[in-house]
């Protein structure tokens, strides 16, 4: 069934379809009609769900963390502020295994005050070993949370779904809604690895010595060496029952390409159309749409790299005193390789400006246009 | 140590840090998947002590100063401090930790400073209070027969013990030269244990005055006889003129005995006595040549003894093997052989092989034959098994005769002080065993040191103090960086050239400065010693001080169960176990 929804609206369908046990949450703007829509499906009892209200990010997200490790399906939403609260909590989440996921809507962190679209919340999570996949339309968005539970189930780690504040969470698109039965046939009930018994009570997250810490963390970082060949299969599972899948990335444009146009979440979508027209204006250009943000998925972007000389990355984020996140990471990450593209790294959009078109044109000729980058940050569309 | 929680690596670990332990007295959990606990554990030089003593203990109390305490401590395993601490071969010290450090405590020094210590004191020793149990015999006034009738009438017995000589003291009183156990000590330990309330009756040698029979009024017989019989070197000349045996020359000197020698001596042997004969010879003025049919690595004697006695002049001649004892003109002319070393023998020495047509000829005054001793079995009671000159028995003493034990040089080849002195105290406690209808195996199995075969009659006779777990500490499981190097206190010793002159004791004691000194360097394997590196660790104060029997215990309300006590114990003496379901 195709309905017109929000982006929020996508994420509370998905949660329906993923029949999540428990759902803790506090309302943050731009994320609230998510918790809005989820609490009134629980209280009409059209969802069988536990609905915990707490007084703030942090207690919402231990919340979960108790009732996963009790083995249950649980699920949170934030942004901004909230996640950023929530931070000490991402780590035990992680750290215990467990597979909560959070729908995190994009918003800049004040001061100045500021309730828009910038990735700089999630990106500031990037350490607290979670999964990051970052959507570019509502029905991804739906998909993604479906999708996400699999894998967090799989590989015993949280996994947070990303989407742009407004642009997506308040925008409202056709979006196929699968049935439950085809969801239940999809995603299997949860398992807990070491199920609790109330009448023996353990104790879990015991302290680890120097001698063991290490190898905990070791085995996190092997789990999310997991991620790539399991999230892939799940897409392609969900592809073949619901037609629809999204990779860890996505190559858009020519096939081969000397320029590289590289971005994430809702930017994608108006950068299709400008890739487009500069194909047929005979511009030897591509697009890269970068879904999964952890694990980086170098492996998948290095293939599509080929005979690219230039990428340019468009973030919507700042690491100040770095630059983007995005293009941080993937000049990180192919400094050990053989073929190593000029990165270009422009940072835009902060706080919910528009990345309009001719931005996005003007980040593509200025990056054929020059041999390397005049600068380590090349600011689009600043005002000087 | 025992149920540590350690994994080899990632593989072999959970998923993710849990404790199983049951958390039902803790609802919102612990972090605790293991917990510590103050537990004493074996040191090695315990282990190593044929005796029993608990070292680690008395070198405590001489740190605190409580060298009073340290005597009373020594004297619950060990009549004979004085002695051990001047004539042990001390098997602690090779076995100390502090050895892979820098250099061992000087345990004997410290052992020979607390009996000296409390010599000084004139404590009067009170008769052994308390009903007797029985009255049992001790044949044999030596180490392991003294030791014997000590514990024995420490648990209570009547004892009485024969002598064949006219003054107590065994192969301690003959054999051992005073400028090694000045005869003052010696007096003073046995006459402490007579004090205890033993009767000594010298003067009865077994097997003449003295029969089995005759002992129908014990309960029990504890035979320590010794091995006093000069072994033969089988070569002819041996029984002639000018020719005498080690011990018996041994024997002559220490009873002030005239003895008539030549100025030039050879000592046919390697042990101990060899060692003891040759120092003998030249304190007497005369000039002392061992002569040994192997090299000096497979020297029986102690290496110290040997560097002393070298430092006194005495000449040893290695690979060489006498054949011939001839008699010329009133001197003595050994026709040797000279010796190479051929494969490993039984004893993993290397074989000596006579080099043929080698023979020489060394001219002497007198010849001493200190080829090692033997005991004498021939009057021991039938049904008893022999071997090889030694009487077997089982590991508690127990003969084939019910009610006869045997203990010391008569039943082992092992023949040093401490040994017999353990064995005397194994074989008390078998006696009180088989007199109580108790076990004496699975007695002695409670009560070992480590893995043994030491054995504590401190626990026999209070089985709930002083727990100790067997594991023996080693090296790796101190944690060092809490020591640091410090020189090992050194006895002062007489010069060769004055030392010579006479049977003075040629070591002297400990001040009470080197003995502190010396005591504080030793590592306390195992035991708490208050050191409170526990208690200025530990992150959560969860340390606290306690009164009972340790000094501090950990507060499980608020442990965390890191661990930092545990590997900052500088001595083992902290456990961890993993929190029990």
């Amino acid at each position: 069934m195709k309905k017109v929804i929000t982006g929020n609206q996508a994420v509370a369908y998905g949660v329906i379809l993923s029949r999540v046990d428990v759902i803790s949450a506090y309302p943050i703007t731009p994320q609230t009609t998510i918790v809005e829509e989820l609490s009134e499906l629980t209280a009409s009892g059209r969802m069988k769900t536990v609905f915990l209200k707490v007084e703030s990010e942090h207690s919402a997200m231990a919340a979960l963390i108790g009732a996963s490790t009790g083995g249950v399906r649980c699920f949170t939403a934030t942004s901004s502020h909230g996640l950023a609260y929530m931070h000490e909590m991402l780590h035990w989440a992680s750290g215990a295994r467990l597979p909560i996921v959070l729908v995190n809507v994009n918003r800049a962190i004040a001061p100045p005050w500021n309730i828009w679209s910038d990735q700089s919340d999630s990106l500031s999570q990037r350490d607290t070993g979670w999964v990051q996949l970052y959507c570019e339309h509502n029905q991804e968005v739906l998909d993604t949370v479906v999708q996400a539970y699999r894998i967090a189930e799989s590989v015993k780690l949280p996994v947070m779904v990303v989407l742009d504040a407004y642009v997506l969470s308040h925008t409202s698109e056709a979006v196929e809604i699968p049935t439950g039965e085809e969801v239940d046939g999809f995603l299997p009930p949860y398992c807990p690895e070491y199920p609790i018994d109330t009448q023996e009570p353990v104790a879990f997250s015991t302290i680890a010595t120097p001698d063991h810490f290490l190898e905990f963390r070791y085995k996190i970082q092997k789990a999310m060496e997991q991620v790539p060949e399991v999230a892939k299969k799940v897409d392609d599972d969900f592809r073949s029952r619901f037609g629809r899948g999204y990779g860890a990335i996505e190559r858009y444009g020519k096939e081969e390409a000397e320029t590289l146009l590289m971005t994430s979440g809702t930017v994608t979508g108006t950068s299709r159309i400008v890739v487009e027209k500069l194909i047929g204006k005979g511009y030897d250009v591509a697009g890269l749409k970068i879904k999964r943000f952890r694990p980086f998925p170098i492996e998948e972007i290095y293939k599509e790299i080929k005979g690219a000389k230039k990428v340019a990355v468009i973030d919507r984020n700042l690491s100040a005193g770095v630059g983007g996140i995005f293009a941080q990471e993937l000049r990180a990450s192919l400094y050990s390789r053989e073929r190593r593209p000029q990165i270009f790294g422009f940072v835009s959009g902060l706080g919910g400006r528009d990345i309009a078109l001719e931005l996005i044109e003007e980040a593509i000729q200025y990056t054929m246009d020059h041999p390397r980058p005049e600068e380590e940050i090349l600011w689009l569309g600043l005002k000087k | 140590m025992t149920n540590q929680l350690t994994f080899k690596g990632a593989s072999q670990m959970p998923t993710i840090s849990v404790s199983f332990g049951h958390m039902d007295w803790n609802k919102t959990g612990a972090w605790r998947a293991q917990r510590p606990f103050y537990e004493d554990k074996t040191s090695p030089c315990s282990t190593a002590c044929p005796v029993g003593n608990d070292i680690v203990g008395f070198i405590q109390k001489i740190a605190d100063g409580d060298f009073g305490g340290a005597w009373n401590l020594i004297k619950e395993e060990n009549p004979f401090p004085g002695i051990c601490g001047r004539v042990c071969f001390h098997p602690c010290e090779s076995k100390c930790n502090r050895r892979d450090y820098d250099e061992p405590i000087a345990i004997h020094a410290l052992e020979r400073f607390v009996s000296d210590f409390a010599s000084t004191l004139n404590r009067k020793i009170e008769k052994q209070p308390g009903v007797r149990k029985g009255k049992i015999a001790v044949i044999g006034s030596g180490p392991a027969g003294m030791s014997c009738a000590y514990h024995l009438t420490k648990l209570r017995y009547d004892v009485t013990v024969f002598e064949t000589s006219s003054l107590a003291g065994g192969m301690l009183r003959a054999g051992i030269p005073s400028y090694r156990l000045p005869k003052d000590v010696l007096d003073r330990e046995i006459s402490n244990i007579e004090k205890l309330g033993v009767e000594i009756r010298t003067g009865m040698p077994f097997g003449e005055n003295l029969k089995l029979e005759g002992l129908k009024d014990y309960q029990a017989v504890f035979i320590a006889t010794g091995a006093h019989q000069s072994r033969s070197l089988h070569i002819p000349g041996e029984k002639g003129r000018g020719v005498f045996s080690g011990l018996d020359l041994l024997k002559k000197i220490n009873l002030s005995k005239k003895v008539m020698l030549g100025d030039k001596v050879a000592i046919i042997g390697g042990g101990n006595t060899a060692i003891d004969v040759a120092r003998s010879v030249i304190r007497l003025g005369k000039k002392a040549t061992i002569l040994y049919r192997r090299s000096k690595e497979e020297m029986p004697a102690f290496g110290e003894e040997m560097v002393e006695a070298v430092e006194e002049g005495v000449k040893i001649r290695y690979l060489v093997n006498p054949i011939h004892i001839q008699q010329k003109d009133g001197l003595r002319r050994l026709e040797c052989l000279r010796i190479e070393l051929g494969d490993k023998d039984e004893s993993s020495r290397r074989r000596p092989v006579p080099i043929p047509n080698s023979n020489f000829f060394f001219e002497v005054d007198s010849v001493i034959i200190a080829a090692g001793e033997e005991a004498e079995v021939s009057f021991l009671p039938k049904g008893m098994e022999k071997r090889e000159g030694i009487v077997l028995t089982q590991r508690d003493g127990s003969t084939d005769i019910k009610g006869i034990f045997a203990g010391g040089d008569l039943t082992s080849n092992q023949r040093t002080v401490a040994h017999a002195i353990g064995s005397g105290k194994r074989a008390a406690l078998a006696i009180d065993c088989y007199l109580n209808g108790k076990n004496p195996e699975e007695a002695i199995r409670q009560i070992l040191i480590g893995d043994g075969p030491s054995i504590s009659i401190f626990r026999y006779l209070h089985p709930e103090e002083r727990r100790m777990n067997p594991h023996v500490v080693t090296f790796n499981e101190l944690n060092t960086d809490y020591f640091e190097p410090l020189e090992r206190r050194k006895e002062s010793k007489g010069v060769a050239k004055k030392r010579i002159k006479g049977f003075g004791e040629v070591t002297s004691g400990y001040t009470e400065g080197s003995a502190l000194e010396e005591a504080e360097r030793c590592f306390s394997c195992g035991t708490c010693n208050r050191c409170e590196n526990c208690y200025v660790f530990c992150p959560d104060a969860s340390i606290i001080k306690a009164e009972g029997v340790f000094s501090h215990q950990m507060d499980y309300d608020f442990c965390k169960g890191c661990g930092i006590c545990f590997s900052e114990c500088p001595r083992g003496a902290i456990s961890l176990e993993e929190e029990a379901r």
